[in-house]
């Protein structure tokens, strides 16, 4: 268990060229150019590893080779600490190599990737626990180029999964409640992102109910709401040069535990929009523990409405893509899902995924920010945007990478729905939206029946829409 | 200027009359005449029949280009066309037969031009103006779809721009308005805790100098600070019961406004107390405090 430590006192020959890469980084980086000092904490890790990567110390602690490790990734799907960081140890090697393939990203990189490593090699919490405070002093604080600020979110919320943190989740407080709105309204006002989320999939599902009189829609990720004021705009509006009455509509949100406050903002928002649009307006809030148990029976359906439900990733990470076979007695109308590629929280193979595919998202969605330009309070509306809206959707993803299961393509196809191609105002609309908001380096793109939103070269979202 | 008969309309010769406006009768016969306007000034009017006199000797003459007024006028031969009607119809009809060839230059119907323009040398004077005619419908029925196109296309994009506009406009509307209120929350809540902690002070002011002067107070002032508290302490049931929260001031002689959530009513019916009794009065900071 101490393999970590006395592998540390053969620490000091094995520098190995990664340290003078580390001259960006913050000040704990200075420490490792200074080798005489051992028990300097960024320098342990990086020594550990490279002890690690010779085999033979270690072998019979971990596999070291790629065989190995491949066995590791096909243990079985326990959910226990011990043994999820048995399924860590394959993360070693692999961030190790993505760490040395990846000589152009930013130092912590490597740091917090061999950090990792060892936590997860040691089978041991407490030790893990140790290591990550070293991991603190490495990634102390969210500044620096991109990679690194992703890179210490998931920092974060791997401490916050140690400590167990994540395990009693708290109600938040209305104070952080404004925080998060302010940042959503800076983030939407900056970037394309959540606009475009929105509006593809508002549009998906109005051409599919056009024409209904009652609507239901179950939103699995209502976050504020913001997305129902528009959808509802949309719907009086067109009934307006109709000349008919829009339709009913009936929301039910399945949201975490603990989301009173936000349930009553969003209900009193919504409810004083849909009133003023002169629209029947119903909302309901159903938690995603009640919804894990009962699946769709915890929703009140009613006669002649058309459904309609709207995914998004988070709920595949909560509770498995188990819940689509209930979806055939349902049935809905059309199924629309905004995901993103790089979230692959559930239904990978492993931890390792998560982490790595999770860094590359959020490096490629703080880069897209960057670009930016916000007439807004101060320089802190960056993080603000980090720690209120993304943050949370990290720590996330973080929980629920130890699950396994079918992705969750896989799973809508052998529900039997079939996708639906986006239509071509929705194309023109993504387009113009990019357009106005001037931001440069994104483009959107019809791809496979599929609403697609690039940063440069990186697809960081895409839109479906499906139906039976 | 004109012809010296302003006011009639005469038919023009060879087709058959059109008469416009009262006519006075001299229907010259044979021979071409004019058709004015029954304006206070009289203009030249371009009949279809004039114009295609005007076309054929236009092409006559070997295109709008080669044509001059006068001999477009000799050529026509119309009695009270005036050299200064040619010259401004000429230049309409360069600066149209201009327009669509550009136009079927971007619509890549070259070899039309070129068509017509064979057909200009070769056949005969109606068959040209025929075909000309033709060409240019064609031409303008091309124009005519292209531009249709273009407009459905503006059309779309000015459609899809107001309902986006509509959308954003929804959103960042609902935000704001998310946002507000859960300020306003915030701010209830704070603004009562920070009545809270004022009333709170005063109280323990109060109960300082209750403990201070010991029964020998001037009621006056008391019965002012007090009644200023039992202001304050409603004001804050108020804005407690309106908060769904029940808090209950403290006496923060510690400095520490944590609301507790005893619900204690401070002055049970609102009146004033009567501060003769300061005992009772201390009696009920006492117990407060403890």
């Amino acid at each position: 268990m101490k393999v970590p430590f006395s592998a540390n006192n053969q620490s000091d020959q094995t520098v190995s060229s990664k340290p003078s890469n580390c001259t960006v980084n913050t000040t704990p980086n200075t420490n490792l150019q200074d080798v005489t000092t051992p028990t300097s904490s960024p320098y342990e890790p990086k020594s550990v590893l490279e002890i690690q990567g010779s085999p033979s110390p270690v072998a019979d602690k971990k596999p070291a080779s790629d065989t190995d490790n491949s066995i590791v990734l096909d243990d079985p799907f326990q959910l226990e600490d011990h043994v999820l960081s048995h399924q860590f140890d394959d993360l070693d090697s692999f961030m190790r190599e993505f760490g040395l393939n990846d000589d152009s990203s930013p130092v912590s990189k490597p740091i917090y990737q061999h950090s990792i490593n060892e936590c997860f090699d040691t089978n041991s919490l407490q030790i893990g626990q140790t290591i990550l405070a070293r991991l603190n002093q490495t990634l102390r604080s969210p500044i620096g180029k991109p990679p690194q600020r992703a890179a210490f979110y998931f920092k974060e919320a791997l401490q916050s999964l140690f400590t167990g943190l994540t395990q009693t989740t708290h109600p938040a407080s209305t104070s952080e409640i404004i925080q998060t709105i302010k940042a959503q309204k800076t983030f939407s006002s900056i970037s394309p992102i959540p606009m475009f989320s929105s509006f593809t999939a508002n549009q998906a599902l109005l051409e599919a109910t056009d024409g209904c009189t009652h609507v239901q829609v179950i939103d699995f990720d209502i976050g504020l709401g913001g997305q129902w004021a528009s959808f509802m705009k949309e719907l009086a509006s067109k009934a307006d040069s109709r000349k008919m009455t829009p339709p009913v509509l009936r929301i039910t949100a399945i949201v975490p535990e603990e989301y009173a406050t936000e349930s009553r903002l969003i209900t009193e928002n919504l409810t004083q929009f849909a009133r003023e649009l002169n629209i029947k307006f119903d909302i309901d809030f159903v938690s995603i523990r009640s919804f894990g148990y009962l699946s769709f029976r915890a929703i009140k359906f009613m006669d002649g409405e058309k459904i309609a439900v709207l995914l998004s990733p988070a709920i595949f990470q909560q509770i498995g893509t188990g819940f689509l076979n209930d979806l055939r007695h349902v049935p809905p109308h059309v199924v629309v899902h905004v995901h993103s590629e790089g979230q692959m929280g559930f239904g990978t193979s492993s931890y390792r995924q998560t982490v790595i595919g999770g860094l590359e998202f959020y490096t490629g969605l703080l880069e897209s920010l960057e670009t930016a330009n916000v007439n807004d309070d101060g320089s802190d509306w960056m993080r603000r945007i980090e720690t209120f809206v993304f943050f949370p959707k990290i720590l996330k993803a973080m929980e629920a990478a130890g699950h396994q299961g079918p992705p969750w393509r896989e799973a809508l196809v052998a529900v039997g729905l079939r996708q639906v191609g986006p239509s071509h105002f929705s194309y023109l609309q993504a387009e113009c939206l990019l357009r106005r908001m001037q931001v440069r380096g994104f483009h959107v793109a019809k791809h496979q029946e599929e609403m697609l939103l690039y940063w440069h070269d990186r697809l960081l979202f895409a839109t479906s829409a499906w139906k039976y | 200027m004109y012809s010296s008969m302003p006011n009639h309309s005469l038919p023009l010769g060879g087709h058959g009359g059109e008469f416009q406006g009262p006519s006075d009768g001299t229907n010259l016969p044979g021979d071409a005449c004019l058709v004015l306007t029954s304006d206070p000034k009289p203009r030249l009017r371009w009949t279809t029949e004039l114009h295609e006199r005007f076309v054929d000797a236009v092409t006559q003459l070997g295109g709008p280009d080669k044509a001059t007024p006068k001999t477009i006028m000799r050529t026509m031969g119309v009695k009270g066309l005036t050299l200064y009607h040619l010259k401004s119809h000429l230049q309409k009809y360069r600066l149209g037969k201009q327009g669509n060839k550009e136009e079927t230059d971007n619509l890549k119907e070259a070899s039309c031009v070129a068509e017509n323009q064979d057909m200009g040398s070769s056949m005969s004077t109606s068959s040209r103006m025929m075909a000309q005619d033709i060409n240019d419908s064609y031409q303008v029925t091309e124009a005519l779809r292209v531009q249709m196109e273009v407009q459905r296309r503006l059309h779309e994009q000015l459609e899809v721009q107001s309902c986006l506009q509509l959308r954003i406009e929804a959103q960042a509307k609902y935000l704001q308005s998310i946002l507000e209120k859960a300020c306003k929350a915030l701010d209830d809540h704070t603004v009562a805790s920070a009545r809270l902690e004022a009333a709170g002070e005063e109280l323990s002011k109060l109960a300082i100098k209750v403990n201070d002067c010991n029964g020998i107070m001037a009621v006056d002032p008391h019965v002012s600070e007090v009644s200023m508290l039992k202001e304050k302490k409603i004001a804050n049931d108020h804005s407690f019961i309106s908060n769904g929260c029940q808090v209950s001031p403290t006496v923060s002689n510690s400095q520490d406004a944590a609301p507790r959530k005893r619900p204690r009513p401070i002055f049970s019916n609102g009146d004033v107390v009567p501060l003769e009794n300061s005992t009772r009065s201390m009696e009920w900071t006492m117990s407060n405090i403890g």
